[in-house]
This record gives C-alpha cells, structure tokens and sequence, in this order.
C-alpha cells in the first residue's frame, strides 16, 4: 500500500502539493487527473522517493520512502511521460536489464526477469533490436517493460498514452488490463480519461496541489470540464 | 548517428577488452609516423577493421563529417600565405599527412561503437581499471555513449524547426545564437530527465555487469594492439633507417 499522509510541497515560492492525504491499495487501478500544473506528477514522484515532501511523510508498503529509498524505487515502478527520457541503452534487452543489474541481481536472475517483462508487454523477440527503431506506441511498452523488470508491487505511469495512435493506445491499455489483473496495483497520471474509466477502481482529482475528488470514475464524469480532463464519452 | 548496431560480425562477438587494445594500439602507432608507406598500412588496417564491423566507409564519412571537414581545412591554411606564391606546397603537404593519422583512427573506433554495448564498455573498462576511477571512466563513458545521440538529434530539430519557419534566411550569426541557447536550454533539461530516470531505476555504481569472457579470437587481436602500440619502439631501434628513406 502506498500512503500519503498531509504532505505538502514547495517549488520556489509556489505551492505544488498542499496538505495531500491519499492511500493506493495494493491491486488498485487509480487514475489521477487533473489540470496541468496541478501537482499530478509531483504527487506520484514523492511515492518513489524521487521528490522530497517538505511537510508529511509518505510510506510505501509500511515503509517511509525517504527513509529507503532504494525499497521504495523496487516497490513502485515509474513511467514517465517521454519514454524516450528514460532509456538508458541502445537496445531493448539492454534497457530493460538496466534496473535488475542495478539490483546486483544473478545474471541468469536478470535474464529472466528481462524475459517476463517484455514477454508481459508483447516484445518477446524484440531483445536485440535498437529502441529507435520502435514505434512510439513500442517504445511505450519498452518503458513499461523497464518498469516492471524490477518486479515492482505498484506501476506509476505519467501520461502513458500521450502521443499515440489508436493501435498503440489499445496496446498500452490491454497491457496495463493484465497487469492490473496480475494483482498490480497501477496508478495513471493523465488528463484524457478515454479507454481508461472502465479499467479504473477509482478517481482522484488534484487542482491547484489539492485533492478536490475522490472515488469511483462515475463520480467526476459530470465535473470533467472544470477538471481540466478530456471527457470519454466523446 | 554513432551508436550500437547489434549484429553478428566478428567485431560484435570480440571481447570489448581486446577491442579496446586495439583501439589504443592503432591511436599509438598512427601518431608514430607521418610516412607514407606507414600511412597505407594504417589505411589498409583500418579497412581490416571496417570489414571486421561491416562497417561501411561511407557510415564513417558521414557520421565524422564535420571533423573530416575540419580535418580537411587544416592543410588548406598551413599552405596558405600572406605574400606571393600565396600558396606554399610543401607545408600542406606536411599538415595533410600529420592530419591523414586521424581519419583511420576515427574509423576505427567507429566499428568500436557500433560493436560494442554501452554496458559492455562499462565492464570493460571497470576490469581494466579497478576501483573508484574505473567505476567512475566507466559510468561517464557509459553516459557520453548514451547521451551524445540525442543531444545531436535536439540540434537536428532546432534547425529543422528553425528552417521550417524561414530561419535559414536570417543571418549566421542570429542562427548560430539561437541554436547555442535552445540547444544549450534543451541539453540541460534532457540531462535533468536522464537523472530523475537514472534514480527511479535505482542507478548504483556496483550493478552486475556482463560477464566478459576471451573467446579463441580475442587473443590474436589483443596481440595486434599490444605489437600496434608497440611500433614506436620498434620504430625508432630498427626502421629509423627506413623512415628518413622514406
């Protein structure tokens, strides 16, 4: 489980994310909307560690996230928006291997969870070939795939379908429907709701670095506008 | 663009350590002479390598334009003179075979980069370079591999946007202002990305690495680069004779 309890976070003078209270269940499929620049993505990168609160705490499985870092970044696997900003090798294996090697994992560990993760997102005979060959809806996976080589309980993924077409789009869903259905928790950060709503448990909005909805996706449908999110019924 | 081509040449299944000797060996024994018979030899060798890597030539030229052409001003302006003849053979002559080392260096560790995996690298040079300073070469030649390509391709994109509006019809020094700023602006902020994505996948200074292993080939091509940086000694006690000949 991940909980956030009362944090608050500053850039400069400006308030990010004020007195935010939130739990993840482990298993959950929660989607976290909201308008730009309302603290979306601040939020979900206190939960690995990667931003520092400046008030409040945040605890992972039970654990303070700052306190161990490292346990935190095993436990809640991160995709950020740009997959491009996140590959770290030349080739699919490569990148995907790069987060269980940092684990000092065996080698015959980290091949085989190189092979379930991108067996999980469809690129099974994909390991030798360069990334930039990849379609951006591949890339995504490949992502996904480096995410999940760490055999993480929780999935964030920032924007995961930003920029892709419909084929891609369908792709990246179907994956993060099994992963959910493997016991996943995955919490998506995002402002268009379609092909997602009918996966999600729940709905959390954020504006102006506060929680202004939460609960199920039928409760926020009729308030999308002021939320800023794009609305999936058309 | 210089990267990683997976592949299944000789080069691809030689061990980064003995390519590595290579690499060093060849750059010693080009900057041991400038005479034209050694020059051949060098050219001829870096073909060798080329073919090792089925590498085209063509690859290399493109990928190392703009030093080539830098490279290729050199001699131009070491003969070039204030007063009659104006031009002067002789010096460029003396710069074109100093600077005719340099291309089959670079075609060297052309087939280097496009053979060898980044991480493949990192061990390789934590082997040879034990400790803090090893871990340290290693991760930095890791991340130069992994980053240089993309700064390249930001620079691509700011002109393409540049030239997609009218740019190109603004003066050279407004372009190149512009082109410094935006892709100084966008190298910085890709290099903040890379971090942040460096940190969620856990980075450490010890991961397990590949396992490096000398296969059959390894050994006659570690012996190429040590007698290739050699040569200089070699050189200077037996071919002296030869060289001032030549």
């Amino acid at each position: 489980m991940i909980a956030v309890h009362d944090v608050t976070a500053r850039r400069g003078d400006a308030v990010a994310l004020d007195g935010v209270s939130l739990t993840v269940d482990d298993g959950e499929f929660l989607l976290l909307v909201g308008p730009n620049g309302s603290g979306k993505t601040t939020l979900v990168r206190q939960f690995n560690a990667l931003l520092e609160p400046d008030e409040g705490t945040v605890e992972v499985d039970g654990v303070d996230a700052h306190a161990d870092p490292v346990a935190a970044r095993t436990s809640v696997g991160m995709v950020f928006q740009h997959p491009r900003d996140q590959f770290v090798a030349a080739t699919v294996g490569a990148d995907v291997a790069f987060g269980p090697e940092n684990l000092g994992l065996d080698r015959s560990e980290i091949d085989r969870r190189v092979d379930d993760a991108l067996g999980a997102v469809g690129l099974a005979d994909e390991r030798e070939t360069p990334i930039a060959s990849l379609s951006g809806g591949e890339q995504a996976r490949v992502a996904i795939a480096g995410a999940l080589a760490m055999d993480p309980d929780h999935l964030v993924l920032d924007e995961p379908l930003t920029g892709l077409d419909l084929a891609a789009r369908r792709s990246v869903v179907e994956r993060l429907r099994a992963l959910h259905a493997d016991g996943t928790s995955v919490i998506v950060v995002t402002h268009d709701l379609r092909d997602l709503t009918e996966l999600a448990d729940r709905v959390v909005a954020l504006v102006d670095g506060e929680v202004v909805r939460d609960g199920s996706p039928d409760t926020v449908l009729d308030d999308l506008d002021t939320l800023g999110v794009r609305d999936p019924r058309h | 663009m210089l990267q990683y081509v997976p592949g299944d040449t000789l080069a691809h299944h030689l061990d980064p350590r003995s390519k590595l000797c290579v690499q060093v060996g060849f750059a010693i024994a080009a900057f041991s002479s400038t005479a034209v018979w050694w020059l051949g030899g060098l050219y001829a060798l870096a073909g060798v390598v080329l073919l090792a890597g089925q590498t085209p030539p063509q690859r290399v030229l493109r990928d190392y334009a703009v030093v080539l052409a830098v490279l290729a001003l050199a001699p131009v302006l070491a003969g070039l003179a204030l007063g009659p003849p104006w031009f002067r053979i002789d010096p460029a002559l003396t710069s074109l075979r100093a600077v005719a080392r340099i291309p089959p260096v670079l075609a060297v560790s052309a087939v280097y980069v496009r053979t060898t995996p980044i991480r493949e690298t990192r061990a390789a040079i934590e082997r040879l370079v034990p400790g803090r300073p090893g871990q340290l070469l290693g991760v930095g030649a890791g991340l130069v591999v992994r980053f240089f390509p993309l700064v390249v391709d930001d620079l691509r994109t700011i002109r393409t946007a540049m030239r997609a509006r009218g740019g190109a019809s603004r003066p050279v020094t407004d372009r190149a202002r512009r082109l410094a700023v935006q892709g100084l602006d966008r190298t910085l902020a890709r290099s903040d990305r890379l971090a942040v994505a460096l940190r969620a996948r856990c980075f450490a200074w010890n991961p397990t690495l590949p396992e490096l292993r000398f296969s059959r080939a390894d050994y006659p091509v570690t012996a190429l680069g040590v007698l290739l940086a050699l040569t200089p000694l070699v050189q200077s006690a037996a071919l002296s004779p030869l060289l001032a000949v030549a």
